[in-house]
């Protein structure tokens, strides 16, 4: 077990800089999801960590012990690859005991491990099955069988489920968090899935364009968004933006949304933050995080578009321009064309500079 | 019967009957194909076998189809059996085969494994490197011809780097003749052997072999256990091809000696050549080549049974 440390990671690839300033540390035995849109560096950042890219400016450390010009063999680094990269001409034995034959390890020793590794992964009646033709569950422990054979330190997973379908993946999201609890180690988990992130991460990371955006446990993140990005990727469907203007009123501070009409008084500590505020700011509440009230309180709005998707139901509003959304239970009765009056929940609201995107904080 | 009549009443037949009828128009279909392949393959092979059990030549004043009348039974296969200069040819070829095939699988291997990583310049000597492959063989055996005369750049070469004066005549040389023969042979055919090779190791997956670096193993390691497993089949293609052709070596060896000196660098083809030119004694020729083409099927039949084996057993 190792914790890693990225000091002032920078990698670019001819004039294009994919990873632009990554500062991060990762905790000994934590899971670690770096999450997402494709394009954001989070997987050349995986690829530095395992040796496979060098890094064009600042360092890694695993524990105390920089990595610079450690070959990728010698890192200690379980990688688990996209696509598994299962060495298909070989059986599952042979996959699962590779690293250990190419070392030349005794006998006795491989063998030991080798059922150790798959009586905890339930491999043992694969071993000797070729490893092409086998389902996309069992390669997957085989991908992790074979690098868990080596005893890394860290473990790195690339996408491991983006290739698997919607309903074996939440099997498979299970499996793996109960592997990571058996093993212990250091795991970063590489995903644009923010499902798999939150189920499965002790913190996400969220990288945007090269630039980290916010690390923090999974409702942190969910809960008190660092900035715009986060507010919209995390959550689906992403926090509502609502361009408004704080104005100060006789009892206290409400944001002017504009064809919305005005927000309801906020609290002290938001108030506070609001001011703070140089120009405009961006009004955010979770969809989840409102309620339906009586014509005249909240934002009025029309009823554009309903998706019932079973549990519950999101509603597209619109007015003048502006849209939001809102999830309510499955039976809530809103037709299209409605006009309805939304009230965020007071403790929901958030507010961002509109300027920076930054979040406005309660101090 | 159009196939709208078929489709129509199709529902009422039985499986087998329908079945029966599709073999029957597929037979019709290929019909023309299947006479023409008959045409350009059996019936040459039929008349070979025919003429070889005769003393027919083109010299003997007869027609072909009347070749019974020179009936001479099996004594052109008992002199098959007998004659020594057609076994050291196939000797020889033999010979060449066994040298030629393994430099040309190694350096293109070789070749192979360098051009799968980028490095500047690599379309370049990409082109360079597949020319060869382009010139026509009679042309390749005027270069090789010229190159390996005694005056030619060869000895000149070895002359300036080993700092004396060099004048070994190449192609007079029985020994000689057959090394620059197998040179020529190397040089035109490497890169052939080169690109097959090379899409089967682009074909390799990187993460596989990304992974097996994760996992410790070493450069010659990767190769023994990644790369060669997964380029069996190509391999195997490669060095087929490549023996086939061996076998039939002629156009740039015939232009470089003729097969000389002496009989120094007569090959199968160039023996059975000199044979049908020069002796003209076809009925012979064609008792030769059939036991050419009978000893190359079994031996083809054996080694695709063998591989067919290791690879089960595998």
């Amino acid at each position: 077990m190792t914790a890693i440390r990225l000091e002032n990671l920078v990698k670019r690839f001819g004039g294009f800089t994919a990873l632009k300033s990554m500062d991060l540390s990762i905790g000994d035995g934590e899971f670690m999801a770096l999450l997402g849109p494709s394009g954001c560096g989070k997987s050349t950042t995986m690829n530095m960590i395992a040796g496979m890219e060098e890094p064009s400016e600042g360092r890694i450390l695993f524990g105390d012990r920089d990595m610079a010009g450690v070959a990728m063999g010698r890192r200690g680094v379980g990688f688990v690859f996209q696509n598994y990269a299962i060495f298909t001409h070989m059986t599952v034995r042979q996959n699962l005991d590779y690293g250990l034959r190419m070392a030349r390890s005794p006998k006795a020793e491989i063998a030991r491990r080798t059922a150790a590794i798959a009586d905890l992964l339930q491999l043992g009646d694969l071993l000797d099955r070729p490893a092409s033709g086998l389902s996309v569950n069992i390669l997957q422990r085989v991908a992790i069988g074979r690098s868990a054979m080596m005893e890394p330190a860290i473990f790195l997973l690339d996408e491991p489920l983006s290739n698997v379908d919607a309903a074996f993946r939440a099997v498979m999201r299970t499996e793996l968090k109960h592997i990571q609890r058996e093993f212990r180690q250091t795991m970063v988990y590489v995903t644009h899935d923010q499902l798999e992130a939150m189920t499965m991460a002790d913190r996400i990371a969220v990288m945007d364009h090269g630039v980290l955006q916010q690390v923090g446990t999974p409702l942190e993140v969910y809960n008190n968004p660092a900035n715009v990005f986060v507010a919209r990727f995390i959550g689906a469907p992403g926090m509502n933006l609502l361009a408004g203007v704080p104005v100060e009123g006789a009892e206290g501070l409400r944001i002017d949304l504009g064809a919305l009409g005005r927000s309801a008084v906020l609290d002290a500590p938001l108030a506070a933050a609001a001011r703070r505020a140089k120009g405009g700011v961006q009004f955010g509440f979770r969809p989840e995080q409102v309620d339906l009230v009586a014509a005249g309180a909240g934002l009025g709005m029309t009823v554009g578009f309903v998706e019932r998707i079973g549990a519950r139901t999101i509603v597209h509003l619109e007015r003048d321009g502006i849209t939001a959304k809102a999830v309510f239970d499955n039976d809530t009765r809103v037709l299209v064309g409605d006009l309805v009056h939304l009230a965020p929940h007071p403790g929901a609201l958030r507010l961002f500079d509109a300027a920076t995107g930054a979040a406005l904080r309660e101090v | 019967m159009t196939s709208a009549e078929i489709s129509k009443d199709m529902p009422a037949r039985p499986a087998a009957r329908e079945a029966d009828e599709g073999a029957r128009l597929g037979l019709r279909l290929t019909l023309p194909a299947q006479l023409l392949v008959l045409f350009i393959s059996v019936f040459p092979l039929l008349m070979q076998l025919y003429i070889s059990l005769t003393d027919w030549s083109p010299l003997s004043g007869l027609g072909w189809p009347r070749a019974y009348e020179l009936w001479n039974g099996f004594a052109n296969y008992v002199d098959v059996a007998g004659d020594g200069r057609l076994w050291s040819a196939l000797g020889r070829t033999a010979l060449v085969m066994v040298v030629c095939v393994p430099v040309e699988f190694l350096l293109g291997l070789a070749l192979a494994t360098l051009f799968a990583d980028s490095f500047p310049g690599k379309r370049v000597f990409y082109s360079i490197l597949i020319m060869p492959m382009m010139v026509v063989p009679a042309v390749a055996g005027y270069m090789f011809y010229m190159l390996f005369q005694s005056g030619g750049p060869v000895n000149d070469i070895l002359s300036s780097l080993l700092g004396m004066p060099v004048t070994v005549a190449w192609l007079s040389d029985p020994m000689l003749a057959m090394l620059a023969v197998m040179v020529a042979d190397i040089w035109q055919w490497t890169p052939l052997m080169f690109l097959i090779l090379l899409a089967g190791l682009v074909g390799v997956p990187e993460d596989q072999m990304k992974a097996a670096t994760l996992l410790g193993a070493s450069p010659w390691q990767k190769f023994r256990t990644i790369v060669l497993p997964r380029m069996k089949t190509i391999i195997i293609i490669a060095l087929a091809i490549r023996v086939i052709e061996c076998f039939k070596i002629f156009d740039t060896l015939f232009i470089m000696t003729g097969g000389g000196p002496g009989v120094a660098t007569e090959t199968i083809s160039v023996y059975i050549y000199k044979i049908t030119t020069q002796d003209l004694i076809w009925g012979y020729v064609a008792a030769i080549a059939l036991v050419i083409l009978l000893v190359l099927s079994v031996a083809c039949v054996w080694a695709i049974k063998r591989m067919a084996r290791k690879e089960r057993a595998a």
